[in-house]
């Protein structure tokens, strides 16, 4: 990031908010199982589920700040447990996602050909099948289903719009001068991708990157939700809000602690990406 | 490509607000009592769709291969058995015009056919044709084959000659013989005790041959019966539909239609039981099953009762670490039942043995039973040599759904006490049913099992008795052999004093409880509500969820209670400019009145 694209960054107050939720939330999930009080998965039966069998309130059994859920496990700590598994899953598939994107699309774009003509038919398919459905299948057929299978599948799938952004964008620098120049001076192909490209068409991977983890969070809970997702026992904010649904009416409180960590977490991340984008891109 | 709108900063706040007042009005205390009462009418009438549900999705609606209680709920409106239960649990006559005769040695039994019995018309018989001594044989035979592989098949063997045909010896059953045209005569090889239970099960319902010669192995999806309802159409994993059968031989009044809703999770099925949705429902989500405990307006219509069913976790004992009978033993006394009971809002009885309360040959009080016993469970494990836990983690087959899950994470969190760790894993029912019949191939499930007739017999034998075992539709999932008991358990059946039978069984239930091929956990309370227009329905001592017997007592218009639409409604209306106005209108009721009164039988939200 340039001076003048961090000066309108700093000016964008909407952007600042997003930097400051995504760090605050980034830390709060980095730090979040160290900071936990109890063990998230140890079931309290006697002390936290009170007589009738449903979960104690937040405050009336100390040390438990935000009682506890429908097996009387510690409400706090398997939020703050949930949030590392979520932000987890979602960096990770982000990263992979961008590694593929960037490598397919820069690629492509300055190669073009029939690898281009390829990797473009197969980013076409994959943006044209409906991408819930089809990550709910594949995990669905994986007979056993870890953490890591759910970012490697959804960084596998998602990284279709980077490589199109990407080879784009590469399309467009490849024509320049300056490229034109460097080629002159006898500089190699890889060499110009690497430090001529590259570093050009960065802005818009990084913005589209923010903004995919935001995605990546939505996606992780909806299939958490339907139970596709973190296995048991295991927390994460999207299966903690499947949890909290058996007790909608008892206890709200269940789903709406990790609804207003993923609202605002989402809410975070597309401040910041659109933040950033203005920054790198003032002609919008 | 841009992926999210932009957004205008200064309208959110303002954009927040009214979400949250939306949220707010939204936010409407569902009314604690049901919502549509009956017309009153004081005699049974016609007319109505039934609807009612169930959590899993249904295997097949063939009677020769079902065994579980999804299929059967279909299975009791399609076909009739030549007897039936009455509400005391005795045996009654249906197909059969009366009790059969039984010759003094006990083997013999004679059953008169009732005349003008009539199969559902099927393609080729659009009347359908009449029920004649000659089907039920075919029945019995194409059951008993061993082609068919029926899992009902051990129900059955003590008929002379079952035997034989089913391993392919011979071409007939020797034992079944058609005297006429509606009178047939079994001969038994012993004087079993269950025969007249095991001719009442839903294996033993007779069905037409031209509709097996025509669907082969799709008779599962397009059943033929005699019974009071006809299948129409069964949208696979979502729903089947049955219609009213006008030729039924008992026809009585009840509804035109019924629907039997698949896939149903527990929290939706309340919801849309309380919208009207649902005419019965009986699984519910903790917070439910407090609710209409508690909720007077529903108290005539519910019922509460311990089910004589056993639920546990069942251990293959023929996979490792389960062929050690000390870690079965650990895990049956690692788990904690009165915290389980207590976290699933005391939805069922604590157990620690095999046979429920209500069936003679359960032991009160049993001196090794199953129980909560940390201390005992870890002594347990270092008897198996396992003192520092297992190393390999164990892999859990649970049902569907949150239930399912929930007891995967009970179960998870008492057995890492004693060093076992529990992965999880959420499978279909069918699929469950399939599998776990499999030798070697399930390590350990949560299961249960309802009995066929209220008997011991109708537990230990398909469960525990060596014989069930078989390489594919496996009764005794355990895998659990025992000669000794095998014997107990032949003895039991064939002897004629029912005390002595009980101690033959109470005898069984030490054995089991001992050896531990399943951890025993508790007996359900099973709680059935329904809505207040549906009459002439109460669970079956041995059927349990049974609603041929249901009639709606629909009102001629709709007098539902619109008590929380009206509310949801001026809530909503108060929020606009002329709110107070609009909501005026919506509480007099002017615009739910104007719809179209619905017409019998549409009476849902849907």
């Amino acid at each position: 990031m340039d001076g003048r694209a961090w000066r309108r960054f700093r000016k964008n107050k909407g952007a600042l908010w997003g930097g400051m939720l995504v760090l605050s939330v980034t830390l709060v999930a980095a730090l979040g199982p160290l900071l936990a009080p109890h063990d998230p998965d140890q079931q309290h039966r006697e002390t936290l589920l009170s007589g009738d069998g449903s979960p104690v309130a937040p405050w009336s059994v100390p040390g438990h700040p935000l009682g506890a859920d429908s097996l009387g496990r510690d409400e706090l700590s398997r939020l703050l447990h949930g949030g590392a598994v979520s932000m987890q899953v979602a960096f990770f598939a982000t990263a992979l996602a961008v590694l593929l994107g960037v490598v397919v699309g820069a690629l492509s774009g300055y190669f073009l050909g029939a690898f281009d003509f390829l990797s473009m038919r197969l980013v076409d398919v994959l943006l044209s099948t409906p991408f819930l459905l089809i990550a709910i299948a594949i995990q669905r057929v994986w007979d056993d289903p870890a953490l890591w299978t759910l970012f490697v599948l959804l960084g596998l799938l998602s990284w279709t719009t980077l490589a199109r952004v990407t080879r784009a964008k590469t399309m467009q620098v490849r024509a320049l001068d300056y490229i034109q120049a460097a080629r002159a001076l006898g500089a190699g192909r890889m060499r110009i991708l690497l430090r001529h490209v590259l570093p050009n068409v960065l802005g818009p991977v990084i913005v589209l990157g923010t903004t995919l983890v935001a995605q990546m969070i939505i996606v992780e809970s909806a299939m958490s939700f339907l139970g596709l997702g973190v296995q048991p026992p295991q927390a994460s904010w999207g299966s903690m809000l499947r949890e909290g649904q058996e007790l909608m009416d008892d206890a709200p409180r269940l789903m709406l602690f990790p609804a207003a960590f993923i609202v605002m977490t989402v809410f975070g991340f597309n401040l910041l990406g659109e933040g950033l984008r203005d920054a790198f891109d003032p002609k919008d | 490509m841009r992926l999210i709108q932009k957004t205008n900063a200064r309208a959110l706040p303002a954009w927040l607000c009214v979400s949250l007042l939306m949220g707010l009005a939204g936010c409407d205390k569902r009314p604690r009592g049901p919502r549509y009462e009956g017309a009153g009418n004081p005699k049974p009438r016609d007319g109505g769709t039934f609807v009612f549900h169930h959590e899993s999705n249904v295997r097949t609606l063939d009677p020769h291969l079902a065994y579980d209680e999804l299929s059967n709920m279909a299975i009791r409106l399609l076909y009739d058995g030549l007897l039936d239960y009455d509400e005391q649990s005795n045996l009654i006559p249906s197909l059969a015009e009366t009790m059969p005769t039984v010759s003094e040695d006990g083997k013999t039994f004679r059953f008169r056919l009732r005349r003008g019995v009539r199969f559902h018309p099927m393609p080729g018989l659009p009347k359908g044709r009449e029920l004649i001594a000659e089907d039920i044989r075919w029945s019995l035979e194409h059951l008993l084959s061993g082609d068919v592989a029926s899992p009902g098949f051990p129900f059955f063997r003590s008929i002379k000659g079952a035997e034989a045909f089913h391993s392919g010896n011979e071409k007939h059953i020797r034992g079944i013989r058609v005297l006429d045209r509606y009178t047939i005569e079994f001969t038994l090889s012993e004087a079993d005790q269950t025969f007249l239970n095991s001719m009442a099960m839903t294996f033993a319902y007779p069905v037409p041959k031209e509709n097996y010669a025509r669907r082969g192995d799709q008779v599962g999806q397009y059943p033929v019966g005699t019974g009071p309802y006809m299948f129409q159409r069964w949208e696979r994993g979502v729903q089947i539909e049955f219609v009213r059968n006008p030729r039924y031989f008992a026809a009585r009044p009840g509804p035109n239609r019924m629907v039997y809703l698949e896939n149903v999770q527990r929290y939706v099925a309340s919801l849309r039981f309380q919208n009207g949705g649902l005419d019965a429902i009986h699984r519910y989500t903790p917070a439910h099953r407090r609710l209409y405990k508690t909720a007077r307006r529903w108290k005539p219509h519910r019922k509460e009762f311990a089910e004589a069913v056993i639920y546990g976790l069942v251990m293959n004992c023929e996979l490792p670490p389960f062929d050690n009978v000390h870690v079965r033993r650990a895990v049956a006394f690692a788990l904690d039942r009165k915290g389980w009971a207590k976290a699933r809002g005391d939805a069922f009885l604590p157990t620690g043995q095999f046979l429920p309360p209500s069936i003679a040959g359960h032991v009160p009080r049993l001196e090794n039973r199953q129980r909560f016993d940390l201390a005992r469970a870890k002594r347990e494990m270092r008897e198996a040599g396992f003192a520092r836990g297992l190393r390999k983690e164990i892999v859990l087959w649970v049902g569907e759904g949150d239930s399912g899950r929930f007891y995967g994470e009970l179960v998870q969190n008492d057995l890492a006490k004693i060093g076992i760790r529990v992965r999880v894993r959420q499978v279909s029912f069918a699929v469950y049913l399939e599998e776990t019949a499999k030798p070697k191939t399930v390590q350990a499930f949560m299961s249960g099992w309802a009995k066929d007739f209220p008997d011991a017999a109708s537990f230990f034998d398909p469960v525990f008795h060596s014989r069930s075992i078989r390489s594919r539709n496996s009764q005794n999932r355990s895998f659990y052999r025992n000669s000794q008991l095998d014997a107990l358990l032949d003895a039991a059946r064939i002897e004629q004093s029912p005390s002595r039978r009980a101690k033959l069984y109470q005898q069984a239930s030490r054995i089991v409880t001992g050896d531990a091929p399943w951890a025993f956990v508790y007996n359900p309370l099973s709680m059935h509500v329904w809505q207040p227009y549906v009459r002439g329905y109460g669970p079956h001592p041995v059927w349990d969820k049974d609603y041929r017997s249901a009639w709606l007592d629909l009102p001629r218009r709709r007098v539902a209670h619109m008590l929380t639409g009206r509310r949801f409604a001026k809530s909503m209306a108060s929020l606009f400019p002329f709110g107070p106005l609009m909501s005026k209108r919506f509480a007099e009721g002017r615009f739910t009145q104007r719809r179209r009164p619905a017409r019998e039988g549409t009476m849902r939200l849907r």
